[in-house]
Parts: C-alpha cells; structure tokens; sequence
C-alpha cells in the first residue's frame, strides 16, 4: 500500500507540473497533449478518490473488528488530513478569488472605451476618406459623363491628376475596360467581382479592401450617366490607397480590438479552464496528502499498535511476545526497552512459574502426608475459623465431610456434646491474651457408645506477622493406651507368675508332707481338721497354679506357628468336643479362604469364645449360640453370638483388659488372652452387645489371596 | 481471492477512467445538417455542391461579432468499400470555409472553400453565403470500382481563441454533422 501511495505521490507531483507547464505555454495549451494530460489528472484523481475510499473501507472494517490501532490510526489520519485540508483550502479559495479577480480586471471599462474610441477614430478617417473619394469620383463621373468618347481617357487622366486618385478605371455592365488611368502606369487594374459593378452601377458603392493586413485601398464604384442618352451603362472605379502612417493605426487598432473583444468573450471559459486546473491541483494535493495521511499514520501507528497489542498479549499471560526494533528513535528506544521489560517478565515468570511448581510439589506432599496421617490436623486462624484440615481431622471430629474450609470451629465442635471437653480446651487457649503462648496438649478420654476413647489433643501456636493461626493436631491414643496397659499387665503377669509359681510346689509339698506325717499321730477329729486343710492348702495351690498359668500363657512372648488353615474346618472341628453342640448352629459361606495361623492358638480363641457363651448361657431358656463363617473381601470374618445375659455396659469398654470380668468364678484373663491371640494373627476382634441381651464377638482375619480354595 | 479484489478495483479505475475521457472527447452533435448533395459525375474531376443547416444560436452570432473567426472544415473522403475487407479509403481532402467579421470596416467577411472573399454588410447574407458550399472539386483513378463519397462539416475548434478550445465543458463549440454517404 504504502508503495503504492508513494508512487502515486510521484505520479501526481508530475502530472499537476506538466499541467501548469500546460497552462503557461499557449501552443501546449491547444493541443491534444493538453488534454490527455487533463485526462490523466482526472484519471489520477479518481484512482486516488478509489484507493482512499478503499483505505476508509478497510480502516472501517479494522475498527469494526477492534483490531488494535486501527482507532489511533483513524485518528492521526484524520489529524493529518485536516493538516493538509485546512490550509490548502484557504489558499484555493483566495487562489479562486484572486484569479477571478484578476481576470476581471483585465476587462476595465476604460480600455474597452479607449480601445472603442480608436477603432472610431479609424472608421471616421476611413469613412472621410471614403467621403472625399465618393466627391471626387461623383464629379469625375459627371465630367465623363459629359465629354464625347473621344474626350474620355484625357478627363479621366487630367481629373485624375487633379485629384490626387491613384487609379482609375471605366468598365462597362460586363466588367470589360473602358479607360484606365494609373498614377503608376498600371495597365491591368485589378477586376472587380460582378457583384460590385452591379452595385456600383446603381449608385454610388464604396468598399476597402485590405492587402495582407499592410495597405488598405479604399475602393469606390460610381455609376457614369451619359448625357447622350445611349444605352450604355459605365462604371467608374477609383482605387486610392489610405495613407500608410493611417492605415497602420487604424489595422493595429483593429487587431487590438479584436483580440481584446475575443478576450472578453472568452473569459468564462478562461476563468474556467484555470479554476478547473487550480480545483484538480487541489484535488491531487488534497487526495494526496489524505493518501499520504494513511500510510504515515499507519507507520506511526503500527509500532504503537504492536506495542498494545503485545501488552494485551501480556496481560493474558504471553511473555515471549517479542517487537521487530523499529529504528533509533523515541519509538524504537521504546521498543527496545518493552522488549526488554518483556524478557526480564518471561524470566520472572518463569522462576516463579518453578517455585509455584515447587510449592505445588510440597504443597501435595503435605497433603498427601496429611492425607494418610491418621493424627487428625487443622490449622485454625485466631478468628477460629479452619484453615485446612485433613481427612483424619474430618473422621476423628465426625463431620460429614473431609473439607472443612473456612468452617467456623464451634460449629464442627461445639453442637458433639463429645467433643465439648476439647472445644472448651481449645477455646479457653485461643482466647486467652497471653502474648507468647506456648505449644500445650492434653489427653481426653471420650465416652462414646459406653465405649471409651483416649484422645490426645495438642494446640501449637503458628504466627506471622499480622496474625496467629493454631495447628490443632488430634489423636486417637485408645489403642496405644490399651497397649502400654496390656504390656503393664502382661510385666505383671510375669512378675506375678514367677514369684508366686516358685513358692507353691514346696506349699503343696510342705502341705502333704505334714498331712502324710501327722494324720497318723493325731487323734480322729485332728486328724479330720489336718486332712480338710491339707487339702484345702491343695485346692487353693493347684488354684494359685492354675491362675499363675493363665498369667504365665498371658505374659508368656509372643510365639506362634503359622500354617495354612480353614476356619471353617477348625470350627467344626472344636464344635464336636461339645456336648451341647445341638444348641450351636453353623452358617458359614461356600469357598471359605485359608489362612495363615496356628491352629493350637484358634482353637484355644474358639473354645474360649464358646465357654464364654456356654456360661452367659446357663439361665436361659432357650440358649442359642450362633456361629457364622463369611468370605469378604481379602478377610475371612467369624462372628459367635449368644441370646445369654450379655456384658455389663461398664465393662464392656475394658472387657479385653485382665482382670475385667463378668463372671463369679472366672479369672478375668480369658478374653484379654483371646485378645493378645487374635492380635498377633493381625487380626481384629470386636465385642458388642446384641440389641436387650445377648453378645457377639466379631473377629476378622486376612485371607491368603494367593490360595483361596483348599 | 485478493488477487481478484485487486484485479476488480483495477478494472473499476479503469471504466471510471474511460467514462471521463469519453465526457472530454468532442461530442457526436448534429447541429450541422448537410443536405442537397449534387455531384457533377460527368468528368474526371468531380465537383460537388451542398446546402447546409446550421444552428447558429446566439451565443455563436455574439461570438462572430466579437470578431471570433469561424472556420468550418469540409472533410471528403472517397473510399472503397468490400464485403470482405475493411473499407478503404483512396482518396481524402480537407477544405475549409470561414465567417470573419472586420471590425474597422464593419463588414463579414466570408472565405469559401476555394478562397474567394466576399464581404457582407449583414451577417444574414453572410451567413446565408456560407451555407451553400459550391464547386468542391475532387478527381480519382478508376471510375468502375464500388466507390463510396463520405462527407463531414464540424467546426474547427483548433481555429478558436485557445481559451474556448481548452474549455471541453462547454458544449456550444461542439458543432458537427453527421457522415453523409453517397455512392459514386
């Protein structure tokens, strides 16, 4: 486009040069040349009226589709036009006027009347002439008129002479010589055309001829009456040349006159014919510097253009939007130093776009730590409102669900009676103003379906600079307590094995031994009383035994020999040993999977479980014990239910604990054994209450995947 | 496709372009009648003589009395004409004839198309004089051939003051006639 404007510029510079060249040079100015050069500057005009409507069009378009500079460059095109148009007009319109006006002056009144006055003046001089040459030639006629026609030629010589008449001719009706009379012997007078003679022989007729534009001849035709009544009609012509010095005035007054009265009437058309020039000079120069306006505007624009639109290219986050350098001046230095700006962005960008990665690494290992801690945390802000909490924090809080994001605390809390020791704890901390406040935990213990939990609660203390935040971390240490009091009793029960196990043989010994001694040396009655407590100190120690066993099997180390077994075998196995097995009913499902455990030590568990029942069974009326065998997934579960008496609610929750028991006669050490048991398979047992009465003992092992069936 | 938008903007400069020579090209006018054609086929050298109507308006009749010279131009042309070929043209002659007014003797003077001068008073009979145009002599070689004799009168704008032959506007000096055909 740009080439095109440029060219077209060129085009019309030498195009309105050649047509003021045109209009100063008279004999270019009627040529055809002249024309087809109006034509072209036409022609040049109308392709530039086309190229700029095609450019408004386009910048219409451009503006319509908010491409970026298109306003600016409507704009400066519009600034620049009005540059160009403004002045260029005023000095068209002066131009016009002046022209106008100077054409106008060239037709003052004055020069027409003076020019008038001399062409007058002419005509009367030659009119006076003429009047002088008609007496002359009227008295010359009558004078021949008169003479015999032997006389003629003499009076027409003398008369002639007499009057100053360079020539002087007498023809007949048909143009034929009569006489002649020359003042420079001229023999051959020029012929009259038959018109003439016809008028002349009428009256009197008089003409001046003009001979190449130099001489005037006034030309006079008289008709001659003979006084002899003859048919004859002559004609008399007398030529006499106007005088040299009159005739050069009076032609030069002439031509003048005609010029200036051609002038005059062709002035419109010359007004026309300049103000047309002077309109297309304009027009070029008007269309040019419109056309000029674009492709300057487009070239101040276009680095502005690529500069917003790079930036809007920024702005949505693209920083290797890179500028062409656009030369040295204030705009390049501008490029130059956005591009510059741009990279040092990129780069930025880039290193933050690394550390957010980086944090989003950490970020997810946090949370997927956090995630798979089963230690509750959330990080409350001092406002009490949760930060971020994990799943085990949702679980162990019981909220429905695992996000608890910008949750107020006591509404999570506060409405779980359950929970009212902690929120009460964790308010009482976070409201206190102690400034400094140290890290602080607390243990818990939680009653929840008469079930006891140990909760440990720990409060740390985060702060920045404007604000504080909490990390609450919650944690269920039922199970770790229940441990550390298992491996207590189970110290204990050592101890307690062997210390009291050592001292009762020789008791027992040092019991029958006197009783083996003295029965026989003591009367009947002493000696009824020494058998009873011997035998009594012999019951009592073979109890004392049989309780130091149990403790030794509670304390004893773990020890067990692992095979592939079927539960479900081993069941029925133990079941059959049972005389009340009528009252024991097996539901087990189909395939049931091994698993890995000593055989010994279930069977122990089971028949436990099944004496258990057996004893909460005795005063009941319709005793059932209920036995199921389900295949789950990767576990196999055994469930032994009774419809006896049931625990007591306020054992229940310790029921695996030593000494814990229902039972008159029991020890206490059967289920925490079963408990042990059962935990060093890795597997899980469970007591609960059945509804009003009745217990179930749920108990899960992993299943061997590898070998399902048997 | 933007080829073609170039090509087209190309094409409507070009028709725009050709519409405004056609405005500056010398109008097609008929203010010149040429009628009563009379050609003396006798002899050798031919002689033709016409009458013409011409609309002389008044802008034209203030024009002769300023003093601007009218020159009428008398194209003749004797061409060939054949079926097969384009017609060509064997012989052609220009003539002209011309209405002067003098001012200094206050007369028209006319010039017909074989030079002789004759002077008005009036410029009727002038103009009468110029209507008719007489003894126009033309001569060619070969009688038997399909000859065709074009006639054209127009007023020689070259001949004008150059302000009224730059002015292309204005319509007035555009004064023609028609071909006037007649067969030899």
């Amino acid at each position: 486009m740009k080439y095109i404007i440029t060219t077209a510029a060129f085009i019309g510079i030498a195009l309105l040069i050649l047509l003021a060249k045109a209009i100063s040079n008279s004999d270019l100015i009627s040529s055809d040349s002249f024309r087809i050069l109006l034509g072209l500057n036409i022609f040049f005009i109308c392709s530039l009226i086309i190229l700029i409507a095609v450019q408004i069009f386009r910048l219409l378009q451009s503006i319509k589709k908010e491409i970026t500079g298109s306003r600016l460059t409507l704009r400066l095109v519009l600034s620049f036009a009005l540059m160009g148009i403004v002045p260029v007009l005023i000095v068209y319109l002066v131009s016009v006027n002046f022209l106008t006006k100077s054409i106008e002056s060239w037709f003052d009144v004055k020069v027409e009347s003076a020019l008038e006055g001399g062409l007058t003046l002419g005509q009367k001089t030659i009119d006076i002439l003429m009047s002088d040459i008609e007496l002359k030639g009227r008295s010359i006629a009558y004078s021949i008129g008169n003479a015999d026609t032997e006389q003629r030629n003499n009076i027409l010589t003398d008369l002639r002479a007499k009057f100053g008449i360079q020539d002087a001719v007498i023809f007949d009706q048909d143009s034929k010589i009569i006489e002649v009379s020359s003042e420079k012997n001229n023999l051959i007078p020029s012929i009259p055309n038959i018109e003439d003679l016809k008028r002349g022989g009428e009256d009197f007729f008089g003409r001046i001829e003009e001979i190449k534009g130099k001489e005037i001849y006034l030309k006079a035709f008289i008709p001659i009456i003979s006084k002899t009544l003859t048919s004859e009609r002559l004609i008399l012509q007398l030529t006499q040349p106007i005088p040299p010095s009159i005739a050069n005035l009076a032609l030069s007054v002439e031509s003048v006159y005609d010029e200036y009265q051609q002038l005059t009437y062709s002035r419109n058309s010359l007004k026309i014919i300049y103000i047309l020039t002077l309109t297309l000079v304009l027009l070029l120069a008007l269309l040019s510097s419109v056309a000029a306006s674009f492709v300057i505007s487009r070239r101040f624009s276009s680095p502005l253009a690529m500069l917003a639109d790079a930036t809007r290219q920024i702005s949505k986050g693209n920083y290797k939007k890179i500028i062409s350098e656009q030369g040295k001046d204030e705009i390049g230095v501008l490029i130059s130093s956005f591009n510059s700006m741009t990279s040092q962005l990129e780069e930025a960008t880039k290193n933050s776009e690394k550390n957010r990665e980086r944090l989003e690494v950490a970020r997810t290992f946090l949370e997927t730590i956090l995630a798979h801690l089963t230690t509750g945390v959330i990080v409350v802000n001092d406002k009490k409102i949760i930060q971020l909490n994990n799943v085990s924090a949702s679980k162990m809080l019981q909220n429905k669900e695992n996000k608890m994001n910008d949750m107020a605390m006591n509404k999570i809390i506060s409405n779980k009676s359950l929970f009212e020791p902690l929120y009460k704890f964790f308010e009482t901390y976070i409201d206190d103003n102690k400034k400094n406040k140290k890290e602080i935990s607390q243990e818990f213990r939680l009653k929840k379906d008469k079930q006891e939990r140990t909760i440990m609660l720990q409060i740390t203390p985060l702060r920045d600079k404007n604000s504080t935040k909490y990390v609450l971390v919650i944690d269920d240490i039922s199970e770790v307590t229940q441990a550390q009091r298992h491996s207590a009793w189970g110290e204990i029960a050592r101890r307690l094995a062997h210390e009291i196990k050592n001292p009762l043989t020789p008791i027992q010994l040092s019991a029958e031994r006197i009783q083996h001694k003295f029965s026989n040396k003591l009367n009947k009655e002493d000696s009824i009383i020494l058998e009873r407590s011997t035998k009594t100190i012999v019951n009592q120690v073979n109890a004392l035994k049989v309780m130091v066993n149990e403790f030794a099997e509670y304390a004893r180390p773990p020890k067990i020999q692992k095979d592939k077994i079927r539960i479900d075998n081993l069941v029925d196995e133990v079941i059959e040993l049972y005389e009340i097995n009528k009252l024991i009913s097996i539901k087990k499902d189909k395939n049931i999977p091994f698993i890995y455990a000593d055989q010994n030590k279930l069977r122990q568990v089971i028949i436990n479980l099944i004496e258990n029942s057996q004893d909460a069974l005795k005063d009941i009326k319709k005793p059932k014990i209920k036995i199921f065998i389900r295949k789950k997934v990767n576990e196999v579960e055994l469930i032994i239910e009774d419809n006896g008496i049931g625990i007591p609610d306020e054992i229940i929750g310790r029921i695996f604990e030593p000494y814990v028991t229902s039972k008159k006669t029991g020890t206490g050490l059967g289920l925490a054994i079963v408990h042990k048991i059962i935990e060093e398979h890795d597997g899980k047992i469970k007591i609960e209450k059945i509804n009003t009465s009745g217990t179930r003992v749920l108990i899960k092992f992993k299943s061997e995947i590898n070998n399902r069936h048997g | 496709m933007h080829f073609f938008k170039r090509i087209s903007l190309i094409i409507i400069i070009i028709i725009v372009s050709l519409v405004i020579m056609d405005r500056l090209r010398d109008s097609e006018s008929n203010e010149i009648l040429i009628k009563d054609v009379v050609i003396d086929n006798n002899k050798d050298v031919k002689t033709i003589k016409f009458n013409q109507e011409i609309n002389f308006d008044s802008l034209i009749i203030k024009a002769i009395e300023k003093g601007i010279p009218l020159a009428f131009k008398v194209t003749l042309r004797v061409v060939e004409i054949s079926d097969i070929w384009p017609t060509k043209t064997i012989l052609k002659k220009v003539e002209y004839y011309q209405i002067e007014y003098k001012t200094l003797r206050k007369v028209y003077r006319i010039e017909d198309i074989n030079g002789n001068k004759n002077e008005y008073k009036y410029i009727d009979k002038a103009i009468q004089k110029i209507l008719k145009v007489e003894d126009l002599k033309f001569s060619f070689i070969d009688n038997n051939m399909n000859y065709e004799l074009w006639l054209n009168v127009a007023l020689d704008r070259k001949k004008l003051p150059k302000p009224l032959q730059v002015n292309y506007f204005d319509r007035t000096w555009y004064m023609n006639s028609n071909k006037s055909i007649h067969q030899l």
